[in-house]
């Protein structure tokens, strides 16, 4: 796991200007490590769970939000975010650079943003249009300035354009990306073959905008130093043989040719060469040995794959030119001690090493520089580079900023970007006259998409696109590697672990993981980082339980058998779960079904027959047809008493003459809907000689599945108990509950609260592929048969059963029925109110 | 011949005197047994022992390789979890013969006592005479040969092994069958009472696992879970995760399992706050040599305590539900920090043994695992009553991750749904855990603590119990604890909250007088050095991490334990995916988390006027919630809650 992403500024967290797009304070997410690695700080998790979900808009959004330049990122980005991905340590990170390619190919090209329009009077000069300048560019363009583009070349670009080869990265995608920028940005002007010092001056600028920006790239390559080097035409930099390239030239080139140096311009050199016609053999020499070499790794092994041959610790130490041809002379090297400054391995000169490579052509890729004769004339360059302030991205000019490669050294394309995003900021602040800026931060945001549910995402192992090498035609650049299909996009995205996203776990959350994780990653010895996560972690959460919570039955527990009970093996031994009702009927366990009398045909034959083979018993209007047990519900409509229910349940609006059995042994019952019934309508009942009542927790609310209009009212259940009790006729009146059960745990409680049995109605709805839909509708759209539904509606209600009957057997009861209040305890004070179950800890 | 009178001395004096002389006699004789507990526990010496009358229960329990010749009877438990020897009982066994056996030979002359062989996973254990109800209840291996009647139900939930019948069989048990017998397993039956000189000559049926139970049917769809907060707080009533059960449960008919601990917000400890104000810039750099910090748990009734250099251990997780390399890493940073680690259900392995220099030896209802040998390489022994996450439950380890290499340390079969008893063969009330306790005592000579792991559910009635029962430290586990599998309904709605249980403790302790009988070690969704400093301050003589751990070593709280096939390598015992996990490089980073929790422990304890952990109190502590209020009966201070609200989303 990247150990850099743990430092003292994820601790403290950072406070952003108010026109930021950053999530960080906004709860329930932590930038994963891709994103924090990543310079413009790409959200990387959404935009890969967005292609796993196929949503290629969305995908490209979340890509393109911080960087005007996707199509070019999805193919030669550097991607830090890769060696940052947390999978890396596992079994390798995610592939985020090719993923994003699929989705810009996808949608890419004819892709056309909402363009910006200019609202500012204030305008700002960008020299040069490499990825820093037009990055800036094109922030300052969204922010409403208009930006003039000075670029001293026939296009735009800069090393994108001039230093990376077309099978890495195609014309065609670059100009997309371009196409993409000016379309967004009607407020760039862009100014070609406009060089600084020839053609406009800096003095020139100044006057004629609000602000300067130099981004001058570092476009000169850096000579080697040695002997034999200078004025020789066999021996060229790697930059410029790159822009030679570039430009559409395919010289031909000796046979072997020798490209010195280890990092990317070398790898773009090399290869460059070794497809041009002539040449057959490329040596790369480096001075230190295959673990230092700083290229990025793709780019290395596309070299080893195409045989470009690489000589490691080796020094070149002069060139001889033997007329037809050249000889690098050269020693090896061993590996010293740490360099003091940048704590990398020094290569030390083995004695008596000196020995010739023959060859054709050096190619030297030993670093870049910057030169402007112009700003070293004002007093503006500091050697090889424009004088900048990395705190405010100014030069020795107050009016004047610099940033990319021009200010700061070589970098990646994603680095010189970063670089833009952050002078535009600092640029913005000083045209709104802010004195004091907010220190930048790179901004972090999530789209919080869902976590994909591929179930084989801890298995697959990393995909690589396919690679092609050369090609038949070399010399034609054909790319090199081609994108992934959908599937294998998806399987790659699958693998994502997600580390942005909340977990499905309130006592370690994303907010507490990641600070166990910035823990573990905590020297000893750094106090500072010691006293800021103390500092974090000792501001309390918000209380969860706020005032005015109602009572739920999410809020009551079951004490387990332990010690002072006998434990009863939940896996293993019987629980009873049979179930007398009012002394006259015998079902097989408490659960029940009801409320879709009103559903379609079809849904109420599935669910009535689930079950009948889960031996459930119906509850409602409608007769469920042979096999199932009834109790037939006379609704306030009334409706005819039928002799083929086992029991009848009366309205508590039914007059007490009207209730009674049309036949014998019939269970007889009445329906109390509101708490306020209860005093009148129980002693009713006991009096009338009835079984049950049915207690509908959801209310009368008319209209289908009330269940879905509120949580079920539980005090109509403590009322009705506390009723019976007060009247010491607990044991003559069955109590049947309806409205809000949801698993066999909600019946469990119910039970241990004094219900004789339960009725699922939402719940078996939604077995069935029932759909809630917005106030509370149901839909059912599902196409499956009716076996597939009724197993469903069996399936669930075993289910439920064998829940309901572990809650029991967790608590030391071999008996469902045996459950009791004591049971219980409640966890917030609401519902200990409301039910009377003691607050856990509670001496109760 | 040496002879031990058991008239003058007791049995833990004759246990010592038996090992001693067992060192160069080759045959000792106890005299006087009067049916006593324990004779012979934990001998493992090969040597042979004639019992010249009857013994208690226990007899011959935790040896390896001794013989026990029993002239008349014994009680119950006898041979439990013996390694390999051979133990004859002249006459009648009591219940649960052959308990837990690993090995050996039982013959039993007479008739044996119900659930005889429960949980054995290998050896002989004959009866002569008629076996009593459900013998070869969960057994794992071996076999079990009855002369006469079986008894009800046997074979009850049996998983392997092989019964056989030469008498009635009166009633078979739940998942066993009868097949048939092979001419070579008779001529191993034949063979066996020859040589055991017991003469018979009828005919045997056999009994064996009809495989039924191992396996869980049907798939439960691979489900990544939805984030807590679109199922808890102001969720609907019909949220999605409401809908996704029952959807999964519809599809699957039973209940769900998963990993981890509850899922949603309860009452927890760090809806306490610290009376006086923390400055963490004021914390001296040095703090931690500032403030004492050494704890000792065990030894408050003589054993040798462990030792730790803060009031911290690691929870009890089990190799199984972890893989080996993360057991390693885990034992290795314990060993960095200077605390305790502990193995969980899963048996000790010696590259935990080598890795964690103090190592808790846990003994659970199925016995997997356990062993005389590792009992002694242990530097504490503990019985698990039950687990926070689902109290009431056993163990449960998906198939995918009973691999050959675990089944065998745990001496069970490979490749079947392990569901592990929730229950003890030998502890079905508090007065049984007393005798349990002391005979883990007399096996290793009273040197290491004993302890009990209990899940909080009536807290205040079971640790009075445990008080009772002579253990020396209490692992108390809140409901907020995680585990590798479980029922996700029991992990969610089965147990008292962490906060909730440490209170009732030591309300239950005060009660009766028992504060300083018994010390208490509390887990359960604890997670830094303030949750842990809290715990202090509320009474927990120390705390233990168990998910936190995890989380240290890499673990991205996914909750897929069960599955097996663990991304980050850690819960899962596929070698493919177990090669991502650096055991090296996680136990440096776990050990750091230790240290992270140390620096937090020693600068809070300082910045509440303290120089040592122990003169934390409830005096440090206030509510900052009506709940936590109540349930710890500190002062509602909601004030500081306020005050902390507006930045309380950022560690959110």
């Amino acid at each position: 796991m990247s150990e850099n992403v743990y430092t003292l500024d994820r601790i403290l967290g950072s406070e952003a200007p108010p026109e930021y797009h950053d999530d960080v304070n906004a709860g329930h997410y932590l930038p994963a490590p891709c994103q924090v690695a990543c310079p413009v700080g790409t959200d990387a998790p959404s935009y890969l769970a967005y292609i796993w979900e196929e949503k290629w808009p969305e995908a490209f959004e979340a890509i393109t939000a911080t960087n005007p330049f996707s199509s070019i990122c999805g193919r030669v980005c550097d991607a830090p975010c890769e060696p940052a991905c947390r999978r890396a340590q596992s079994d390798g990170p995610v592939a985020i650079r090719n993923l994003k390619r699929i989705v810009m190919d996808r949608l890419g090209a004819d892709f056309r943003p909402a363009p910006h329009p200019v609202t500012r009077k204030e305008t700002v000069g960008v020299v040069g249009a490499g990825p820093a300048g037009l990055t800036a560019a094109h922030d300052l363009a969204v922010a409403g300035f208009e930006v003039h583009v000075y670029e001293a070349t026939d296009r735009p670009g800069g090393m994108m354009a001039w230093g990376i080869p077309a099978f890495r990265l195609p014309q065609r995608v670059m100009q997309q990306d371009m196409d993409r920028l000016f379309q967004k940005c009607p407020g760039i002007r862009l100014h070609l073959n406009c060089s600084l010092g020839a053609d406009v001056t800096l003095a020139g600028l100044k006057d004629r905008h609000d602000a300067v920006l130099l981004t001058l790239g570092a476009f000169h390559g850096k000579p080697m130093g040695i002997p034999g080097e200078a004025g020789n035409a066999r021996v060229v930099d790697g930059v410029s043989f790159l822009r030679r390239i570039n430009s559409g030239e395919r010289p031909t080139l000796p046979g072997t040719v020798v490209v010195i140096g280890g990092g990317d311009v070398a790898m773009d050199a090399c290869r460059s060469a070794l497809r041009m016609p002539g040449c057959s053999t490329v040596k790369v020499i480096y001075r230190r040995g295959p673990d230092e070499i700083p290229a990025r790794k793709d780019e290395l092994h596309g070299a080893i794959a195409e045989k470009v041959e690489f000589v490691y610790q080796t020094q070149q130490e002069a060139i001889e030119d033997t007329g037809n041809g050249l000889v690098l002379h050269c020693v090896s090297t061993r590996m010293g001690d740490p360099d003091p400054k940048d704590g990398r391995r020094r290569p030390e000169v083995v004695p008596g090493s000196r020995h010739g490579i023959d060859c054709g052509m050096v190619i030297a890729a030993v670093g870049q520089e910057t030169v402007s004769e112009h700003l070293g004339g004002i007093g503006l360059m500091d050697r090889d580079r424009v004088a900048t302030d990395w705190e405010t991205m100014r030069t020795r000019d107050p009016k004047v900023f610099a940033a990319g490669d021009g200010a700061f050294g070589g970098s990646t394309i994603v680095m010189a970007m970063s670089h833009g995003q952050r002078a535009a900021y600092y640029v913005r602040q000083f045209l709104d006259g802010i004195r004091d800026p907010l220190p930048y931060h790179t901004p972090h945001r999530t789209r919080r998409v869902k976590i994909c549910s591929d179930i084989m995402w801890e298995r697959y192992p990393r995909h690589e696109q396919a690679f092609h090498g050369l090609g038949e035609n070399p010399a034609a650049f054909p790319e090199i590697e081609s994108p992934y299909d959908v599937a294998t996009a998806r399987a790659e995205a699958a693998r994502c672990y997600r580390c942005d996203a909340e977990t499905g776990s309130e006592d370690y959350s994303v907010g507490h993981r990641e600070d166990i994780f910035s823990m573990a990653r905590t020297s000893p010895l750094d106090v500072a980082k010691k006293r800021a996560m103390l500092e974090r972690r000792l501001v309390p959460r918000p209380n969860p339980f706020e005032e005015g919570r109602p009572a739920t039955l999410d809020d009551l527990v079951f004490l387990p058998a332990n010690l002072s009970r006998l434990v009863i093996d939940p896996y293993r031994e019987a629980c009873r779960a049979d179930t007398d009702l009012g002394g006259r009927m015998d079902v097989p366990n408490p659960l029940f079904v009801g409320g879709f009398d009103r559903a379609p045909e079809q849904i109420f034959r599935a669910v009535a027959a689930g079950a009948g083979s889960a031996g459930a018993i119906y509850v409602g209007v409608r007769a469920p047809g042979v096999g199932v047990g009834w109790l037939q519900l006379l609704n306030d409509a009334g409706g005819t008493p039928s002799a083929e229910a086992s029991g009848i349940i009366f309205d508590a609006g039914t007059g007490a003459n009207a209730c009674a059995r049309v036949r014998d042994g019939q269970v007889l019952g009445v329906r109390i809907c509101r708490a306020a019934d209860v005093g009148s309508i129980v002693p009713l009942a006991l009096e009338i000689g009835c079984d049950m009542v049915l207690l509908d927790g959801a209310g009368n609310q008319g209209g289908d599945w009330p269940e879905l209009k509120a949580p079920p009212q539980l005090t109509l259940l403590c009322e009705t108990i506390a009723l019976l009790r007060r009247m010491k006729r607990e044991e003559h009146i069955d109590i049947v509950w309806s409205g809000g059960v949801r698993s066999g745990t909600d019946a469990a409680k119910l039970i241990a609260m004094g219900a004789k049995a339960v009725i699922y109605g939402v719940a078996v709805a939604i077995a069935v592929g029932g759909e809630i839909g917005a106030g509370g509708t149901m839909r059912f759209t599902s196409q499956r048969s009716h076996e597939e539904n009724a197993k469903a509606v069996e399936n669930l209600l075993r289910a439920h059963l064998g829940e309901a009957t572990m809650m029991a057997r967790c608590t030391g009861k071999t008996r469902l029925h045996n459950l009791e209040p004591e049971d219980l305890r409640s966890i917030t004070l609401a519902s200990s109110a409301a039910t009377g179950i003691p607050l856990t800890g509670t001496a109760a | 011949m040496q002879q031990i009178d058991l008239s003058r001395i007791s049995v833990t004096e004759g246990n010592r005197l038996l090992r001693s002389l067992a060192e160069h006699e080759e045959v000792i004789e106890i005299i006087n047994p009067d049916a006593r507990h324990h004779i012979g526990v934990g001998l493992t010496t090969p040597v042979t022992v004639k019992i010249r009358g009857s013994a208690g229960y226990f007899c011959a329990g935790l040896s390896d390789g001794a013989r026990f010749e029993v002239d008349s009877n014994v009680g119950w438990g006898l041979g439990d979890n013996i390694y390999a020897g051979t133990v004859v009982v002249g006459g009648n066994a009591g219940a649960i013969a052959g308990v837990a056996i690993r090995g050996a030979e039982i013959i039993v002359k007479g008739n044996i006592g119900s659930r005889s062989g429960q949980v054995m996973k290998a050896g002989t254990l004959l009866c002569c005479g008629n076996a009593n109800f459900m013998a070869g209840y969960m057994m794992y291996g071996g076999r079990i040969i009855i002369l006469g009647e079986s008894g009800e139900r046997v074979g009850e939930d049996m998983t392997g092994g092989d019964i056989y019948v030469a008498g009635k069989i009166n009633s078979l048990g739940s998942d066993a069958q009868m097949t048939d017998l092979p001419a070579a397993e008779l001529d191993g039956i034949r063979e066996f009472l020859d040589r055991h000189e017991i003469a018979f000559s009828g005919s045997f049926r056999k009994i064996v696992n009809a495989g039924k139970k191992l396996r869980y049917g049907g798939v439960e769809p691979q489900v990544r879970p939805l984030p807590f907060f679109t199922f808890s707080d102001h969720a609907d009533y019909w949220n999605p995760k409401v809908q996704e059960d029952i959807q999964i449960k519809a599809l699957i008919g039973r209940y769900r399992i998963r990993g981890y601990g509850t899922a949603r917000a309860l009452p927890h400890i760090s809806d306490l706050a610290f009376r006086r104000k923390i400055r963490p810039e004021a914390i001296e750099a040095d703090v931690v040599g500032k403030v004492r910090m050494q704890t000792e748990i065990g030894g408050i009734n003589g054993a040798s305590p462990l030792k730790l250099t803060m009031p911290v251990m690691v929870a009890p997780m089990s190799y199984g539900a972890l893989s080996a390399s993360t057991k390693r890493a885990i034992g290795m940073a314990s060993t960095l920090s200077g605390i305790a680690e502990n193995t969980g259900e899963g048996g000790m392995s010696d590259a935990q043994r080598g890795a964690a220099t103090q190592l808790i030896f846990q003994c659970l209802g199925g016995r997997l695992g356990w062993n005389i040998h590792d009992m002694k390489r242990a530097n504490g022994l503990e019985i698990y009553i039950s687990q926070g996450a689902k109290p009431g439950l056993g163990g449960q380890l998906m198939a995918k991750k009973v691999t050959p290499e675990l089944a065998r340390i745990r001496g069970i079969p490979a490749g079947i749904d392990l569901r592990s008893p929730s229950r003890h063969p030998d502890i079905l009330g508090a007065d049984d855990l007393v005798i349990k306790v002391q005979e883990f005592r007399e096996a290793t000579d009273y040197r290491l603590p004993v302890s009990v792991k209990l899940g909080a559910g009536r807290v205040r009635d079971d640790v009075k119990i445990a008080v009772k029962d002579g253990f020396d430290f209490i692992e108390l586990d809140g409901m907020q604890g995680s585990t590798g599998a479980g029922s996700s309904e029991v992990i969610e709605y089965v147990g008292i909250p962490t906060l909730a249980a440490i209170c009732e403790a030591i309300d239950a302790l005060n009660e009766i007088g028992a504060r300083d009988k018994v010390q208490l070690v509390l887990m359960g969704g604890l997670r830094d050095g303030i949750d842990a400093v809290k715990s202090l301050c509320l009474g927990a003589d120390a705390v233990a991490f168990g998910t936190s751990a995890i989380i240290a070593g890499g673990c991205i709280a996914c909750m897929q334990c069960h599955v097996g096939q663990c991304v980050t390598g850690i819960a899962t015992q596929d070698p493919a995916h177990e090669a991502r996990y650096k055991a090296e490089t996680e136990a440096r980073n776990i050990h750091r988390f230790f240290e992270s929790v140390r620096w937090q422990i020693a600068a809070i304890t300082r910045a509440l006027g303290h120089d040592d952990v122990r003169q934390l109190g409830r005096t440090d502590l206030v509510a900052l919630t009506p709940e936590a209020a109540a349930i710890t009966g500190l002062p509602y201070e909601p004030e500081q809650q306020d005050a902390a609200d507006a930045i309380a989303i950022r560690a959110n």
